[in-house]
């Protein structure tokens, strides 16, 4: 192509062959998983969706007013009521005839601890809806508090390590076997790091008639102190050490999971952030944690089998192998 | 812009785009082509990585191409050459190397196969004249670069037929003639003069080239053997290596003994040990002061031959003796009954390289013949005016001999000479550059190869495990005459091979970075294209974070700092 037989930037945006949910000028930081995770999940839905999103980072930066990234109907809801305020854009929908499917959105605090009664309530009336948690794993919009999704150890603003604890003295909460429990069709969890598995699951998802939830690990460069080009290298640590496990449940039925294929010390992706610096000094304390860590990825392992026994096409290591020209698994 | 409305949607399409989020950029990624390993040390120049993301895109006939630009004998370097490429492979660090040569020989193949011309154009007739003399591989690759650059050329070659020694002394059973014959046939097609039985200071002189040529090129080769005794003895009936091995190739005749010693532990010394063995020789000795060549060995202590024929020969039953040399010829009367041994080393003796013999270490080897194989050196016949009594030519890097303008030389006579085809053929390509700025009284050409892509820089992520592709060899017992040893690989083998390259330095058109960039800051062209363009950075939205460039797997997005 010659430069001026080249389309122009806003016309090449405009023919590129994806749908584009949500457009640039947003302002999240800079590598933030969450934007590409919501632009994932976005584009693969498809432009007949519909979406409620909850208070924090994600809703913040893609509509600072008078602009919105989205080009699909968009909403804010509380913190708080995410999952009742969808129940209610399903009901409408359904009752107009149309099948416009509704997707409702939060980070980990509005999903784990404040919204989650309104998405109990959701899942038990069997609304017809994808409900995605961006999980960074800490209340990052208002300045990187501890949630109950926060990992064991880590420092955030208000689990200091200090004198009586290393970091959150909790462990993080199982969400993914609570939101099981409701007996939902399909409930499963996704990386950032890898966006094929990421992609096959929103569409998965988006198929079943009924509740359906996705929780995608997300890395936040501010909040978790690491670089933000390292946002992808992180994400595919915490899979690849055991720490946060690739499942698909179905009816609360463990229905899948990613297998892995070369296994990482837990110290791998603990070293690569700054939430995790105090593991790493001279301290028995520390050195206690560090195995305390190893042994609660070993117990995920076991417990969703996560072993591989010889190397997969869909495996860890396998999942996101690329092609010339762009071919992909999903 | 025009307002855009997607189905569902009632919103104004994305306001957002009204904030340029690219102000907040300190540094920047962007696209830069770097080197692949394989390229970086070819001594022809070829630069696998692109022909080889041809192959992989199915467009067989424009990786021939894109080869044949560069090196315009594939089918004979995919069969000869002692591919460098594979060693420096990045994937080699992985599992194993991409079976570089056999992608090259199936290229060379295809083409002689299916007829692809190549992408020449016949010299004008009013075109400048240049001379090229030798039509051996150096030769061969200075006319057709001059060709292809649009001049007339003339190829001299004392003998009836061209392709120096790859006609005279390789043996078939690892060039077959036909392909020789095909791919040299095709190759002084493209509009070569070529002028056989003419030798150089014989049939033409030096002064009448230059008065009757703009420009000349030597490509003579090694025609002279090394002289050779122990201590000031040779037996009387002594045969020469080279010789013997021409002979052979030429008639299939070979000398008549039981058993042989051959010194030296070059390519010379390995093909006429194999060809005596074929001949019903029963004991084959090849003694060389060096090791056998491998990783941790530095190359001027390892045996010349390739390691692939090494390897070969000693599957047939030649023995090699390393780090051993011939203390003494045990003759009666005029004649070898054998040989006395000693071990023998290259070491630092009084500040330079030296050949150490161990006293206590000889043993006596009992042969019929001892036949040297220690290397070749220019005859100068015709020449004398250019070597100085030198028996190679000083020359830089271009070809170009200091004091005599218009007179570039390359391949095996020249000083420093890899002693190799790939290496030929890369000097006849730089001298016809040379050759090429002299006629249009430019500069100097200037090689500007980007530098090259480390392994360290590779994503490993994104690439899998796979095998190398398999090639068929023919078993030892049935290697008895000149049946091609080793097989090529098949057409479907080949597209896997190629799927296998990591395509270092060099977009492949992933789509990791359009994928991957959280701000939707990479755009894709409509046209696929794996050279980079197909994707186009939108700094007015990048804000620089280098996910991309950290993600891309063949380190073809670098960043630079932008204030
Ligand atoms: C037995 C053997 C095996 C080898 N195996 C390998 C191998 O497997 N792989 C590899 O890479 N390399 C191999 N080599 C080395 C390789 O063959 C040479 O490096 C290469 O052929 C050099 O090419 P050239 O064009 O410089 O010279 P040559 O191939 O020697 O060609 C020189 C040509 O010039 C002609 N000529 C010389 N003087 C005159 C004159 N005065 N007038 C007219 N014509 C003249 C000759 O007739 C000849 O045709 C081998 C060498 C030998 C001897
Ligand atoms: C009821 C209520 N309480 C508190 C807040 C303040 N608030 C806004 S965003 C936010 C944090 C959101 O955290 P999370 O849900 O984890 O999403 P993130 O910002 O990490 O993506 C908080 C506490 C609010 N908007 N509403
Ligand atoms: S992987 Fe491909 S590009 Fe890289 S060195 Fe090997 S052949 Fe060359
Ligand atoms: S990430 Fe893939 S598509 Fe993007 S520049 Fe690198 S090789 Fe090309």
């Amino acid at each position: 192509m010659t430069a001026d037989t080249a389309p122009s930037i806003p016309d090449l945006r405009n023919s590129q062959l994806r749908f584009r949910a949500m457009e640039s000028g947003h302002r999240a930081c800079l590598g933030c998983g969450q934007a590409l995770a919501a632009r994932l999940v976005t584009e693969s839905a498809g432009p007949d969706v519909m979406i409620a999103n909850a208070t924090g980072c994600l809703e913040i930066f893609t509509t600072p007013w008078p602009e919105s990234a989205w080009r699909i109907p968009w909403m804010h809801s509380l913190f708080e009521n995410t999952g009742a305020i969808a129940s209610g854009m399903e009901a409408a929908l359904k009752a107009q005839g149309k099948s416009t499917k509704v997707i409702a959105q939060g980070g980990d605090g509005g999903t784990f601890d404040i919204g989650f009664q309104a998405l109990s309530g959701m899942l038990e009336r069997g609304h017809n809806v994808l409900y995605v948690c961006y999980d960074n794993e800490a209340y990052m919009n208002t300045g990187i508090q501890r949630s109950s999704s926060t990992p064991h150890a880590a420092m955030t603003t208000t689990s200091p390590p200090g004198k009586e604890r290393m970091g959150k003295r909790h462990l993080k909460k199982d969400i993914i076997s609570i939101i099981a429990a409701h007996h939902i069709p399909y409930a499963a969890t996704a990386s950032v790091a890898y966006p094929s598995d990421l992609r096959k699951k929103v569409r998965r998802a988006l198929a079943i008639e009924g509740p359906t939830f996705l929780q995608i690990h997300a890395p936040c460069p501010l909040g978790w102190g690491h670089e933000g080009d390292q946002s992808i290298a992180v994400a595919r640590l915490a899979v690849q050490t055991g720490l946060f496990p690739i499942i698909e449940l179905e009816r609360g039925r463990l229905a899948g999971a990613m297998p892995l294929r070369d296994i990482k010390p837990v110290t791998d992706y603990l070293k690569a952030q700054q939430r995790f610096r105090h593991l790493f000094q001279d301290d028995p304390r520390a050195r206690e944690e560090l195995e305390h860590l190893q042994a609660l990825a070993d117990h995920n392992i076991e417990v969703y089998g996560l072993r591989g026994e010889a190397p997969d096409k869909l495996d860890s290591e396998g999942a996101d192998t690329v092609q010339r020209g762009g071919v992909r698994w999903a | 812009m025009a307002l855009i409305l997607t189905r569902g949607g009632f919103a104004l399409p994305g306001t957002s785009l009204n904030f340029k989020t690219g102000t907040w950029r300190v540094q920047k990624p962007y696209h830069r082509h770097l080197s692949a390993p394989c390229h970086a040390v070819c001594p022809a120049g070829e630069d696998a990585q692109a022909y080889i993301a041809k192959v992989d895109e199915g467009h067989f006939q424009q990786a021939w191409e894109t080869l044949v630009a560069v090196n315009p004998l594939p089918a004979v370097t995919g069969r000869v050459c002692h591919h460098p490429c594979e060693s420096a492979c990045n994937r080699g660090q992985f599992d194993e190397p991409l079976a570089i040569h056999k992608i090259e020989r199936l290229l060379g193949d295809q083409a002689i196969e299916q007829g692809w011309a190549y992408p020449v154009e016949k010299p004008r007739k009013s075109a400048l004249r240049v001379a090229v003399v030798g039509a051996g591989p150096a030769g061969l690759s200075a006319a057709y670069h001059l060709v292809r650059r649009g001049y007339n050329v003339t190829l001299f070659d004392q003998l009836p037929e061209p392709g120096g020694i790859l006609r005279t002394a390789l043996p078939a059973y690892r060039l077959p003639r036909l392909v020789l014959d095909a791919e040299v046939g095709r190759l002084l097609a493209v509009g070569i003069d070529f002028r056989p039985h003419h030798r150089l200071g014989r049939d033409v002189s030096l002064d009448e080239l230059k008065a009757d040529y703009s420009a000349v090129f030597l490509g003579p080769g090694d025609q002279k053997s090394r002289e050779w005794s122990i201590d000031g003895v040779v037996q009387r009936d002594l045969h020469v290596g080279l010789d013997l091995l021409k002979e052979w190739v030429a008639m299939g005749s070979v000398p008549q003994c039981k058993s042989v010693a051959i010194v030296g532990g070059g390519n010379t010394a390995i093909d006429l040990s194999r060809i005596l063995k074929r001949a019903g020789v029963g004991e084959v000795h090849v003694v060389t002061h060096q090791a056998l060549p491998g990783p941790d060995i530095p190359k001027e202590e390892a045996m010349s031959a390739i390691r692939r024929e090494i390897d070969q020969a000693l599957e047939e039953g030649v023995v090699i003796h390393t780090h051993r040399g011939i203390r003494r010829l045990i003759l009666r009367g005029e004649k070898v009954v054998g040989v006395e041994l000693v071990h023998m080393k290259k070491m630092e003796k009084g500040g330079k390289k030296q050949t150490i013999a161990f006293e206590g270490t000889e043993t006596v080897l009992h042969v019929d013949q001892v036949i040297p194989a220690v290397g070749q050196e220019v005859d100068p016949f015709g020449m004398e005016t250019l070597l100085h009594q030198k028996n190679a030519f000083e020359v830089d890097h271009w070809g170009r001999i200091a004091g005599q303008d218009g007179i570039f030389v390359g391949g095996d006579a020249r000083t420093g000479s890899s002693g190799t085809v790939s290496g030929a053929i890369g000097d006849g390509r730089r001298a016809a550059e040379a050759i090429d700025a002299f006629l249009r009284e430019d500069k100097a050409p200037e090689e500007n190869e980007a530098p090259t892509l480390a392994f360290e820089r590779l994503n490993l992520n994104y690439y899998e495990h796979a095998p190398r592709q398999r090639e068929v060899v023919l078993p030892v017992d049935k290697r008895l005459g000149c049946e091609e040893i080793e097989g090529g690989l098949s057409i479907s083998q080949v597209s896997l091979e190629a799927r296998r390259c990591f395509s270092c330095g060099n977009c492949f058109a992933c789509d990791n970075c359009w994928t991957l960039c959280p701000d939707q800051a990479v755009l894709k062209t409509k046209e696929l294209a794996s050279d980079g363009s197909h994707y186009v950075f939108d700094y007015d939205y990048c804000k620089g974070c280098g996910l991309c460039a950290n993600e891309c797997p063949c380190g073809f997005i670098a960043v630079e700092e932008e204030i």
